[in-house]
């Protein structure tokens, strides 16, 4: 009978190579557990578990991104997840904080509340594609290759929008209309979302207070 | 001791009045001409190519005045959005062209253009809401009138609100009244404001019918033959000096005549209120602010300094008061420029007795006898529900005020068959026998107090005299 050391340095004892094909074994399940846990995290079935994430997609549901011609989908995950599951692990961690808030902050699942808070989520949201150039963005869309209805905008893509990133022009896409951060006024936000749910005059502001 | 006093107002009112409208700017060309806003043309050359052809075609692109000069916003206003990294507005307002166009923004401020929307308000809210509705509002009566344009928190613009470039609209940034009206965007071309389809795009129809009037007047005959000697395109356009072909609009109503230099307060020169149930002559109230106001000749006079209700409900000094005289006298200096004194002078007691005729014969009567029988119960106090309202509507508003615009501006066809005999077929075949239909007894008592001893429609008394325009004679009765 041979003797597994014959062929081993003497360090790698019994225990030791035991321990690193487990170890391996569990490396590679838990990479893949990984990769399918942000795959299914990144799906709208997951994210609209919370009630709250259900009105942020009601607008997406009515969105091109929805329902565009070709039938080409973006899930949540899509745009709002990085690419590679390190990227996306992390991603989805920092966005733990939401499952945080979602339990134990506001009550988010109220429509007014959620409307309330929304244009931070959004400035969040924009700064979020900003730092990383539009990346998920640009996973389906070339800039290259934006052929619109006009004839000129592969023209303006190329040129007037040489230097910037999707995100700069291209918010108000999906979700909720909200104004750039520099033009947004809380007061008319406030306004808006008053006359929206019928409610008295400065019934917003008290809601933010508590 | 009154007309004294209104003669010395006069006198600085024609001062006050002697703007120049086609005002040159003549501010430093440093304070336009923003270098962020070069590059707008661009991508607007791609994105809306016809939009910058029309830019590149005005006097603001020779002037290097460019997108954002006009465009530009703070980020604190009411208006601002970011739009591929600054903050602009979608609006230019009349306040935003007053950077530059500081005469012309003072005119306008005061005009009764500028108070075309709270006129909707405060006189038609039954039209605009019960014939109309919100959607009737917004593509009927505030396309010409104006909307009160509605920024939403979400950064746009209330689709019921906007697009529209109404003469009175009320602007995000407070300001009322819409350039753009009559200076098409982005040409904003001279030519076209002295067309007098600028004015004719909302002066047209029931309401005002000034475009059929126009076109069937000396003055639009003439204006039709000689369109390309108008001179149009002509940087000054004083008549007389520039162009003589024809009068348009603008000539009469706020062009230069002599001494008097045009302005855009273009109801100035208007003596009557020619769109109401009876025409009155109206004084000009102009207020210590700025504004300006309307005042029947019935009312009292304000004494100057004496403070009183503004059309929109606020309360300011009176600083002076035109006479209807003294706005006449301004509307006859650009007809000197052409006419005779006589010829002048004639024309408007022809214009005036046709207005006295019309009140006389039929405004005032009509209107006593609704009078009677809304203070009978005959009708309910709602308007439009009962038919004779309407056929009473028709009387004034549709063909009164289509009788007296032809009347006014010289169209004889306007003022007789469209005009005043639309009114007689209503009034005799329509208005009265409504009224007997209604009111019974009563109505025939009404009809005799206001109407049979009156020496206007005495002859309807005499039954037995026969005429033939209709084709039948005594003879001819007598013979069947």
């Amino acid at each position: 009978m041979m003797k597994i050391d014959h062929f081993l340095p003497a360090f790698i004892t019994r225990h030791v190579l035991f321990a690193l094909i487990f170890g391996g074994v569990l490396g590679v399940g838990f990479i893949l557990f990984l990769i399918e846990f942000d795959h299914y995290t990144s799906t709208e079935e997951f994210c609209t578990s919370c009630h709250s994430m259900e009105l942020a997609a009601e607008p997406y549901r009515n969105s091109t991104h929805y329902n565009p011609r070709s039938g080409v989908r973006a899930d949540c995950g899509d745009c709002h997840v990085s690419e590679g599951v390190l990227a996306a692990t992390w991603d989805h961690f920092m966005g733990s904080k939401d499952l945080y808030k979602q339990l134990f902050g506001h009550d988010y699942d109220d429509p007014v509340i959620n409307a309330l808070h929304l244009p931070e989520a959004a400035f969040d949201a924009r700064k979020w594609f900003k730092k990383r150039n539009s990346a998920t963005c640009k996973k389906c869309h070339v800039k290259e290759a934006i052929n619109g209805e006009r004839p000129d905008t592969l023209q303006i893509h190329m040129e007037d929008a040489k230097d910037k990133t999707c995100i700069e022009c291209h918010y108000n896409l999906v979700h909720r209309k909200i104004p750039d951060e520099k033009t947004f006024k809380r007061d008319k936000w406030n306004a808006m979302i008053e006359e929206e749910f019928d409610l008295e005059k400065g019934t917003a502001k008290k809601l933010l207070e508590q | 001791m009154i007309s004294i006093r209104l003669f010395f107002i006069s006198i600085f009112f024609l001062f006050l009045s002697n703007f120049s409208l086609a005002a040159k700017v003549t501010l430093d060309s440093s304070g336009w001409g923003l270098e962020e806003g070069k590059s707008c043309v661009e991508c607007h050359s791609k994105s809306s190519s016809g939009l910058t052809h029309q830019w590149r075609n005005s006097a603001h692109a020779q002037a290097n005045v460019n997108c954002l000069d006009c465009h530009q916003a703070y980020e604190d206003d009411n208006d601002a959005i970011e739009h591929e990294g600054h903050v602009i507005a979608t609006i230019v307002s009349p306040k935003d062209c007053g950077r530059c166009h500081e005469v012309e923004y003072k005119q306008q401020k005061g005009s009764v253009h500028v108070k075309a929307v709270s006129f909707l308000k405060n006189n038609m809210p039954l039209l605009a809401q019960h014939f109309g509705g919100l959607a009737g509002n917004n593509s009927g009566c505030a396309k010409c009138h104006g909307s009160e344009v509605k920024m939403r928190g979400d950064g746009t613009l209330d689709p019921a609100t906007w697009p529209n470039t109404g003469i009175g609209r009320i602007n995000p940034d407070g300001s009322k009244g819409s350039c753009s009206a009559c200076h098409g965007r982005h040409q904003f071309s001279k030519a076209q404001a002295r067309e007098p389809s600028a004015c004719t795009h909302c002066h047209t129809g029931i309401e005002s019918p000034d475009k059929a009037v126009y076109e069937t007047s000396k003055h639009g005959m003439l204006y039709a033959a000689h369109r390309d000697e108008m001179n149009l395109k002509s940087d000054q356009w004083v008549v007389g000096k520039d162009y003589s072909a024809a009068p348009t609009c603008v000539t009469c109503h706020m062009g230069t005549a002599g001494k008097m230099k045009s302005n855009h307060d273009v109801g100035m020169r208007d003596a009557w209120n020619l769109n109401s149930p009876v025409s009155e002559k109206q004084y000009l109230i102009i207020f210590q602010d700025g504004d300006k106001r309307e005042l029947s000749t019935t009312e009292a006079l304000p004494r100057r300094g004496e403070t009183i209700k503004k059309l929109d409900g606020t309360e300011a000094k009176v600083k002076m008061v035109a006479s209807p005289k003294r706005r006449r006298q301004a509307m006859m200096k650009s007809c000197l420029e052409c006419h005779s004194k006589g010829f002048t002078k004639n024309s408007m007691q022809q214009f005036d007795d046709f207005v006295e005729l019309y009140n006389d014969k039929y405004g005032k009567p009509a209107k006593a006898i609704m009078q009677a029988l809304y203070d009978n119960n005959l009708l309910t106090p709602l308007a439009f529900d009962e038919p004779i309202e309407h056929t009473y509507w028709a009387l004034w508003h549709n063909e009164g005020t289509r009788a007296r615009h032809g009347a006014a501006m010289g169209s004889a066809n306007m003022a007789w068959w469209e005009g005043m005999h639309e009114v007689a077929t209503n009034f005799y075949g329509k208005f009265l026998p409504q009224v007997k239909e209604l009111a019974g007894k009563k109505g025939d008592e009404i009809i005799k107090e206001h109407i049979l001893e009156s020496e206007y429609h005495e002859w309807l008394n005499r039954t037995q005299e026969a005429t033939n325009v209709l084709g039948f004679t005594k003879e001819s009765n007598d013979e069947n």
